[in-house]
């Protein structure tokens, strides 16, 4: 018989259930600090920009981007793409791990919530100013109209993705509010500020904290849960669908839904490494979000990352293996060579190769490193919906027909305006929200050190 | 007014332990306040919730109702073909899949801030605000005229079972 840590400490520095409110309340009674003003300046700027990109879309239409004939979607499917996978992070994270009883989720679920609910924000954006005349967008809402009345085609991926989206919009938010509610009144028992009693008590719904709003808490946290673990198989299988009911070479693939699901929580593993590394360094939360947190997401990723490289393996290999000339021009003289190169290279460097480095124990343990993989994985899965979206629009079937795309500055003005209400939005949740699910974290505090034995036998 | 002793203590475990040494002892324990939920006091103390059959009911009426309104406007209302598929599709499931969550997210979410009385700006008095922080509370009812015997031997059971402040308090809230 021998013992085994199963996991190391979860929070270290043996704290006391008071310290751990202290410490997680702490940066928010602290006078705001520069970074914050700084990272705020930068994020409305970006913001003020992208304002301008929405006004030049919407007041002069969808002529403003790069766009043509045949590449009739470019940054903003990318983008809108990109974002919903980052979102994915949270609803794997506080779900899948909840359900796997994964305890050491409890310091990282509430970050990875609030990222889900800005990247799904920032997401949202893009299909409604792509619609052109946004003022028509209610048009997508099976309504009782006078035109028939004319319903919606409920067989169009399109209108999947605005149910799957608003969908996963709400029950993202409901499951974060609903775990916020204890944290809320913490806050409003132990602050001094009057102002913050009377904001936070009003959030807090009233909570109590006794045995029977305890019981329909966790029921309530269990079921929505429950309800929400298919939603991120099925959002990003919707939105794979976009592309994959269609017959455009390169989109027209079985793989896609589950290459979308996986690409979705890698990049929002991604994203959640690179947010929770500069959480940590910025509140001094070592102790919470420990070594052992960033390298079990670092593992994850890695096996994510090679199930990434799988799956670009198995795209050639199908498009080689069913014969179609069509298919395998895309991919072969499309994407791993010709025009395109750089991005198919940059996303399978970024996303199978890259993350490879994390087998290294010694790159694992080195933050900085971490970090900069994480950020590498951001890049490589904006560059494979630039990839899938681009490179099978602009050499289609006839080549007179062929065009490029390049994005105009308005495009990028949007572009960077989504980045900065999802910078603005994370930094608020920084200031005004416990980083940290407070009773979460109190509950598994006592369970740190948990030994396992095992047996010969087991 | 009605009256409770409150026995305070600091850790999780004792709390537990006390509650079953209270119950052996003969005396109803009427609450707990702790500041993250306790696994397994729900049944020393009988409580139940019938919240997933709700939830349930939710789910079931939604996916019907969703099929139905499909249905109704793909089939009946207005026919129109797309692509020459059938009118009443397989993909359907699509949309009725992800409703069927919606609505019973929503509907559930409702339900639990319904039952438990919370809404917005609720104003509530705790009888022991340090239970949000890290203090466990035992409540225990206590009757106008109940005995001397009998208070005495709350408070010791109280005492030997580790807790570290007995308080009494006047504070009404809805259990």
């Amino acid at each position: 018989m021998y013992n085994t840590r199963v996991r190391g400490v979860l929070i270290k520095g043996d704290k006391s259930y008071s310290q751990v409110s202290r410490d997680v309340l702490r940066p928010m009674d602290a006078p705001m600090p520069k970074w914050w003003y700084v990272t705020a300046f930068i994020a409305i700027s970006a913001m003020i920009w992208g304002v301008w990109g929405f006004y030049n879309t919407i007041t002069t239409g969808i002529g403003t981007w790069g766009l043509n004939n045949n590449v009739a979607w470019g940054w903003a499917i990318i983008n809108f793409v990109w974002w919903i996978g980052i979102g994915h992070a949270g609803t794997a994270f506080s779900i899948f791990l909840l359900i796997l009883r994964q305890k050491w989720r409890t310091s990282i679920n509430r970050a990875a919530e609030a990222m889900t609910i800005f990247a799904v924000m920032a997401a949202g954006l893009f299909p409604l100013i792509h619609m052109g005349r946004i003022w028509d967008g209610f048009f997508i809402f099976p309504y009782w109209n006078t035109r028939g009345p004319l319903w919606d085609n409920f067989n169009s991926p399109l209108f999947w993705d605005v149910v799957a989206i608003s969908t996963y919009f709400t029950a993202s938010f409901v499951f974060w509010y609903i775990g916020m509610i204890p944290d809320f009144a913490t806050i409003r028992e132990t602050t001094v500020s009057k102002v913050k009693k009377k904001i936070y008590g009003a959030m807090s719904f009233g909570w109590l904290g006794n045995a029977r709003s305890w019981l329909r808490f966790e029921t309530a946290a269990l079921l929505l849960g429950g309800l929400a673990a298919p939603l991120v198989v099925s959002v990003h299988s919707i939105v794979s669908m976009d592309f994959a009911v269609s017959v455009i070479p390169g989109w027209h693939t079985t793989i896609f839904p589950p290459y979308f699901v996986i690409g979705a929580i890698f990049s929002g593993f991604g994203m959640v490494l690179t947010l929770m590394i500069v959480l940590r360094k910025l509140y001094k939360f070592n102790d919470y979000v420990t070594d052992g947190h960033l390298d079990a997401i670092a593992r994850i990723l890695t096996f994510i990352s090679l199930i990434m490289g799988s799956a670009y393996l198995i795209e050639l290999f199908t498009a080689w293996y069913s014969g179609n000339e069509y298919e395998l021009f895309t991919f072969m003289k499309n994407r791993v060579t010709g025009e395109y190169t750089f991005a198919y290279w940059s996303m399978l460097i970024c996303n199978a190769i890259i993350p490879q480095f994390f087998w290294f124990k010694k790159i694992r343990k080195n933050i900085t490193l971490v970090f900069i993989i994480s950020i590498f994985i951001n890049i490589g899965m904006w560059f494979e919906r630039y990839v899938i979206v681009v490179t099978s629009l602009s050499r289609d079937f006839i080549p007179a027909t062929w065009a490029t795309y390049s994005p105009t500055w308005t495009e990028l003005a949007v572009f960077s305006g989504t980045i900065g209400l999802f910078v603005m939005g994370v930094i608020a949740f920084f200031r005004w929200i416990p980083t940290i699910a407070i009773s979460e974290v109190k509950s598994v505090l006592k369970e740190t050190t948990t030994l396992k034995s095992f047996t010969d036998e087991d | 007014m009605r009256t409770n002793i409150l026995g305070v203590y600091d850790d999780e475990h004792d709390v537990m332990h006390a509650v079953d040494k209270l119950q052996e002892g003969g005396i109803v324990v009427a609450d707990v306040f702790s500041p993250f939920p306790l696994h397994g006091i729900w049944d020393k103390l009988k409580q139940t919730t019938y919240l997933p059959y709700a939830t349930f009911a939710y789910g079931l009426v939604g996916g019907i109702a969703t099929f139905a309104l499909l249905y109704w406007t793909s089939v009946i209302n207005y026919p129109l073909k797309f692509g020459g598929k059938p009118l009443n599709t397989l993909s359907f499931i699509i949309i009725m899949f992800v409703l069927t969550i919606l609505i019973g997210t929503v509907f559930t979410a409702l339900t639990f801030f319904i039952r438990q009385k919370l809404y917005p700006g609720k104003e509530v008095e705790m009888p022991d605000v340090r239970t949000v922080d890290d203090k466990f509370v035992i409540v225990i009812e206590k009757p106008e005229d109940i005995d001397d015997v009998e208070l005495r031997k709350i408070k010791s059971l109280l005492t030997e079972t580790g807790a570290v402040e007995i308080n009494e308090s006047d504070v009404e809230y809805e259990a």
